[in-house]
């Protein structure tokens, strides 16, 4: 009993990155038609740059959490303003395969600006443990699976109720008629791809947090995007419940059948789900354009 | 040698400039599609403040292709204008944005009327009023429900689950909310049950006579919109055959016999139609 909660906690906390990383794959799908190969490499700039801001700048907490969302948010700006955006009109086809390009290139990154050694990201905070009920649990696996519960009530009430939410929506329904009401289609992206950032980049730097920075870091995109075909490649916040049940099933297949279970749950999981609902547990279209 | 050859036949050269008080203008323009297939050749049509122009012609003859040109979005489907202007309020608008388009009061209501099908209809005329402050918008849709109350009652519905005919009103309701001076609508009788489209059409004829709108209006449906339109142009193969009053193109017999389905001499055979569009000058 004591093992399964042990793993049903760090699978929640573990599938709350994937969650996050997985709204930002949805994000940019729901309003652009785009998958983005490079979710988990922009995932793991963020991190890196949170590692790089608390090594040079300061620890403190707030200076790194808001040096983060800046850097993910220029990130995510400067990729669509640079990449993307010259892609607009392109079949879809070629733009992901962009995209796949684009994450080939901020993989070799890493190596180009930081190096190739894993680094612990320390803020003095995250890595204390508590005990609940007997159990031990990290301080950062809680704020996480609290991070994405609040982001996800949050990302409801903005696409339910602002206007620019609202328009995001109406441009991913028919971004052609979108134009034709003078909803600017351009912004309408900028906004999604800089949000894609930083909901991804807050899982990376968890996860930095829990685990260790390396350039191997990219594969939680990897992770994630089971994760967002199982929720729903059009449903934001399908797919940050769709991190949380791969989490949990990969960490007791892991701990129940074996370790090398763990890599392949989550793709076992998107087959099966694929042949009973290929639009995803939440997502509302076929998602035939992929 | 055909006697019905249309008198008003414009020979491709620069028409005299129209008075002022003319709104929207297009002034010889040519839209090219992909750099090869010429959509539109040289045409040239005005649509004077305060009435409806109807934009007459069969699948393909380039109405909607001038409308795509109009709201600044032809470069969603590879399209270019080659050549000539557009001209609103005076101004060359056929470089401007889409957004700016519709800030300056142009809209057009899309053929098939492209409802965002997953929005609540509260949510479709919101994005409506896009450009406009929350202030604005709130007026704007007070107008629309008052023009349409059953878009009132339904307010909270999705609007992909209503009828045919209520997209239409919607599709309408939201292009109104941008405060148009120019209304432009894509076909809309366009899979229409008959009462449904003489309620439409109703509504556009108030827009004109209650609000002061400028309407162009395009249509497959020649009848109906020579009925309310003032004046009409009729395109084929990217070009303008004919154009004239409303009154003016109902009594050709050219357009009787093509548009409006009647015929002098009873009930034609296909064969004959066929022998007389072969005949037909402009169709060269």
């Amino acid at each position: 009993m004591q093992y399964l909660l042990q793993l049903l906690i760090s699978g929640l906390a573990i599938g709350a990155i994937y969650g996050l990383i997985a709204m930002g794959f949805a994000v940019i799908y729901k309003s652009t038609g785009l998958v983005n190969f490079a979710q988990g490499e922009m995932t793991m700039i963020t991190a890196y740059i949170a590692w790089t801001i608390s090594t040079t700048v300061s620890g403190n907490v707030f200076v790194v959490a808001i040096g983060a969302v800046l850097a993910a948010v220029l990130l995510g700006l400067i990729i669509e303003r640079v990449v993307m955006r010259p892609m607009l009109g392109e079949p879809v086809f070629a733009t992901v395969m962009v995209t796949i390009g684009l994450a080939v290139i901020l993989r070799s990154a890493i190596n180009f600006i930081w190096d190739a050694y894993p680094h612990g990201l320390d803020i003095g905070m995250g890595r204390g443990i508590v005990h609940l009920g007997g159990i031990g649990v990290r301080t950062g696996q809680i704020g996480v699976i609290a991070t994405l519960l609040a982001l996800l009530a949050a990302i409801w009430a903005f696409f339910r109720y602002s206007k620019i939410g609202v328009a995001m929506r109406a441009v991913a329904a028919d971004d052609r008629t979108a134009l034709l009401m003078g909803i600017s289609a351009i912004r309408v992206h900028a906004l999604a791809w800089a949000a894609s950032s930083v909901i991804a980049g807050i899982g990376g730097v968890f996860f930095a947090l829990s685990y260790d920075l390396s350039p191997a870091m990219f594969q939680l995109g990897l992770k994630a995007f089971p994760a967002t075909i199982l929720g729903g490649l059009d449903a934001v916040l399908g797919s940050g419940l769709g991190g949380l049940l791969i989490g949990i099933t990969e960490n007791l297949a892991g701990g129940y059948i074996g370790s090398d279970m763990k890599e392949i749950t989550g793709f076992a999981m998107i087959i099966v789900v694929l042949m009973i609902r290929p639009f995803g547990i939440f997502g509302e279209r076929d998602i035939e354009r992929v | 040698m055909p006697t019905t050859i249309p008198t008003e036949m414009p020979l491709g050269v620069p028409q005299a400039a129209p008075a002022h008080d003319c709104l929207l203008e297009f002034r010889n323009i040519r839209v090219v599609y992909d750099n090869a297939i010429e959509a539109i050749r040289d045409v040239s049509i005005a649509v004077p403040e305060g009435g409806i122009v109807a934009l007459l012609g069969s699948n393909g003859a380039g109405k909607s292709t001038l409308l795509k040109a109009m709201s600044g979005i032809l470069y969603t489907e590879e399209g270019v204008i080659e050549n000539g202007s557009i001209r609103f309020r005076g101004d060359d608008v056929h470089h401007l944005a889409p957004d700016e388009l519709v800030r300056r009061g142009i809209v057009q209501v899309p053929e098939g009327r492209r409802v965002f099908a997953a929005l609540t209809i509260d949510e479709n005329l919101q994005m409506g009023g896009y450009t406009r402050t929350n202030a604005e918008a709130r007026q704007r849709r007070d107008k629309v429900f008052a023009l349409f109350p059953r878009l009132h009652e339904r307010r909270d519905q999705i609007a992909g689950y209503m009828s045919g005919g209520e997209q239409q009103m919607l599709a309408i309701g939201r292009a109104l909310m941008t405060d148009p001076v120019l209304l432009a609508l894509d076909e809309p009788s366009l899979g229409l049950a008959p009462l449904i489209i003489d309620r439409i059409y109703e509504v556009i004829a108030r827009l004109r006579d209650e609000l002061k709108m400028t309407v162009l209006l395009v249509e497959q449906n020649a009848q109906r919109a020579l009925d309310i339109a003032d004046y009409g142009y009729i395109l084929e193969t990217g070009r303008v055959v004919l154009d004239g009053t409303a009154e003016r193109l109902t009594a050709n017999e050219d357009v009787q016999e093509f548009y409006l389905g009647i015929s002098r001499a009873g009930r034609k055979s296909l064969r004959d139609v066929k022998h007389y569009k072969r005949r037909k000058r402009w169709l060269s």
